[in-house]
């Protein structure tokens, strides 16, 4: 495919000012104040660009298109070039990374406020999840998509291991010895692809399939579409890579695990267009997605359920919840993609508001179990009030962003004529309710220490005014895009079309 | 006597390498050989990977001054392949190198090697 130069200057930002974040602060080690300035300045430049960049490609590597005379097909006046490894910004692009970047800000600064020493390296690690995060939803070539998948995985081991219990250590081995076997499975689908196509752009990879008749070599398309769908699996949590994932989540300082359930759910987001784009009309292959899916949902619920720890119950949520975004992608309508990015976004920010009410458990030292708590709303009334709009939002209770997009998931399932799907999302909506109100029954509502709270106490239980704002502002765009779901999805609707109609555009 | 092309031996050694390396890092207990068994796995798809790219009879893909540039793309080996394996070698060494790390971190915490009892999945 040829298109005309569009080398936006904004768009490798997103990705070089947090590696060159990232390198600085690793080299500052424990200048603290230091590390904090560079670091929340850098996170407010990456939002800043997201949100001001104009859409586009930028080309690290391509070469003019050559005619089959040996002649260019680029005059002095008009470019013409045969695409390579790129990136595209387009608006799915835009609020993916938006809303990603906002996390970024607030996890740095929770970080740099909460860890008081040798933190260069924690906040590097952060950032350059941050990178493995936006690369991955930018990338328009197979070989920037495996390196995007295969730094994230090297990050989510680094971040999670940084929390340094012996558990999380643990979850970090298991989870880097899988990536070993995704990673290489990634590498072999890349290489399959090149090898039947020639082309590692995907939007030159699919026009050949589309303009070239395959012959004997639909087995190895087949082959290359079951290790890609490993690697989705393997990046976004989905069954059988579930309690690794888990584990990483729950493992995890709850603040970092904002960043690595937004980091899955853009890789989800991400892998599961390439393989709709490219393998879509392939017998069985979205079936074999969805079922993946359906099946994701239903167990990352049940094992949430029967959780007596308030992280361990949002860890499986968040797996559970991943099965929501790809249900809506793998059902493959222009409805059910834009019902699954929207629940992606959505998803991205209630956990977030999830998560950070957990981090203040930790920070109020009180622990997340469900079996040693009790009273705590009586002691932080805001932090109560907090995490039972983000259960609602979450549980996909009007008005909050939940509920919208499950009920376009929910709509896109009944007009494919699956309604045992649509039953399922509803299923898992109404035990995440449950799921989550008896965490916070047991560990906010129900009456704990008789004694009344005192005055010194009752400054231990106090929300830091930033986490406070973080929060304030995570809810109200829950609740704006419960009312207004089109501020999202105006956002969203040009992907998908592109997606169901003209699959080769990204 | 039967022909084999290059490419042929260079995916069977592939495959045979990376189904060692799977079984390795599945069925072995000890930590350190699961991360041989990984090293494995990762020298078999770069195998595989550099065989993808090999053309019978082909030449080295560097444009000499002077060739002909229609028949360059039809005798040349594919680039690609050698490309995404010097990146894959990069990956393979990251891995190998954090892999080490926790199980030196984990080695110190529990005093074994073994993987089924350093991985014993007991909460904190």
């Amino acid at each position: 495919m040829n298109e005309p130069i569009t080398n936006l200057w904004s768009v490798p930002l997103l990705v070089m000012i947090p590696i060159l974040t990232a390198i600085v602060v690793n080299l500052l080690y424990n200048k603290a104040r230091a590390i904090r300035v560079i670091s929340i300045g850098a996170a407010i430049a990456v939002l800043a660009i997201s949100v001001v960049s104009p859409y586009g490609f930028h080309w690290f590597a391509g070469h003019p298109a050559v005619n089959a005379d040996g002649t260019y097909t680029f005059t002095a006046s008009v470019f013409s070039w045969k695409l390579s490894l790129e990136y595209y910004y387009g608006p799915l692009q835009q609020i993916l990374i938006a809303v990603t970047s906002l996390l970024l800000l607030f996890v740095v600064v929770i970080a740099t406020k909460s860890l008081s020493k040798n933190y260069g390296p924690y906040v590097a690690i952060v950032f350059l999840t941050y990178v493995s995060a936006a690369a991955v939803i930018m990338t328009n070539d197979f070989y920037n998509l495996w390196i995007a998948v295969e730094l994230g995985s090297l990050l989510v081991a680094g971040l999670v291991a940084s929390s340094g219990t012996g558990y999380a250590q643990k979850a970090a081995l298991k989870y880097t010895f899988f990536s070993a076997l995704a990673g290489s499975g990634l590498a072999i689908s890349l290489g399959l692809i090149l090898g039947i196509t020639g082309y590692a752009n995907i939007t030159d990879a699919i026009h050949f399939l589309m303009t070239n008749d395959l012959g004997g070599m639909h087995a190895v398309l087949y082959v290359a579409f079951a290790f890609l769908a490993l690697a989705w699996v393997y990046a976004g949590g989905l069954i059988p890579v579930h309690p690794l994932k888990s584990d990483v989540y729950r493992s995890a300082f709850p603040h970092a695990t904002v960043l690595l359930q937004a980091q899955s759910k853009l890789m989800l987001v991400a892998i599961g267009i390439v393989l709709l784009r490219m393998f879509g009309a392939l017998p069985f292959a979205r079936e074999v997605m969805l079922s993946i899916s359906v099946l994701t949902m239903i167990i990352g619920i049940v094992m949430a359920l029967i959780q007596t720890d308030f992280r361990w119950t949002l860890a499986y949520i968040i797996v559970s919840h991943s099965g929501l975004v790809t249900v809506g992608l793998s059902l493959g309508t222009y409805k059910g993609i834009v019902g699954g990015l929207f629940q992606a976004v959505n998803d991205i920010i209630y956990m977030s508001i999830l998560l950070l009410c957990c981090e203040m458990l930790l920070y109020f030292g009180k622990g997340t179990s469900i079996k040693f708590n009790g009273g705590i709303a009586k002691k932080s009334p805001w932090l109560a009030a907090f995490v039972i709009l983000g259960t609602f939002a979450a549980s996909g209770i009007p008005p909050f962003n939940g509920f919208q997009s499950e009920l376009i998931i929910i709509q896109a399932a009944l007009e494919q004529s699956l309604p045992e799907v649509a039953a399922v999302v509803l299923m898992v909506s109404i035990s995440t309710f449950i799921a989550l109100f008896r965490a916070v029954y047991s560990i906010f509502l129900k009456p704990g220490e008789d004694h009344p709270v005192r005055q010194s106490e009752a400054k231990r239980f106090e929300i830091p005014t930033t986490v406070f704002v973080f929060l304030s502002v995570l809810l109200a765009i829950s609740f704006v895009l419960g009312v207004y779901p089109q501020l999202a999805l105006g956002f969203l609707t040009e992907s998908a079309l592109k997606v169901v109609f003209v699959p080769w555009v990204p | 006597m039967i022909e084999v092309s290059l490419q042929l031996l260079g995916f069977i050694a592939a495959t045979i390498l990376v189904v060692v390396g799977i079984a390795g890092m599945l069925f072995l207990d000890n930590l350190i050989k699961k991360l041989i068994a990984f090293t494995l796995l990762s020298d078999g798809v770069n195998l595989a990977l550099v065989s993808l790219g090999y053309v019978q009879g082909g030449i080295v893909p560097i444009l000499e001054p002077g060739a002909s540039i229609s028949e360059f793309p039809n005798s040349a080996a594919l680039i690609f392949g050698p490309g995404i394996v010097l990146t894959n070698i990069v990956i393979g060494v990251s891995t190998t190198a954090i892999l080490a790390a926790l199980i030196v971190a984990l080695y110190k915490r529990c005093g074994s090697l073994k993987a089924s009892k350093v991985l014993k999945g007991e909460r904190e």
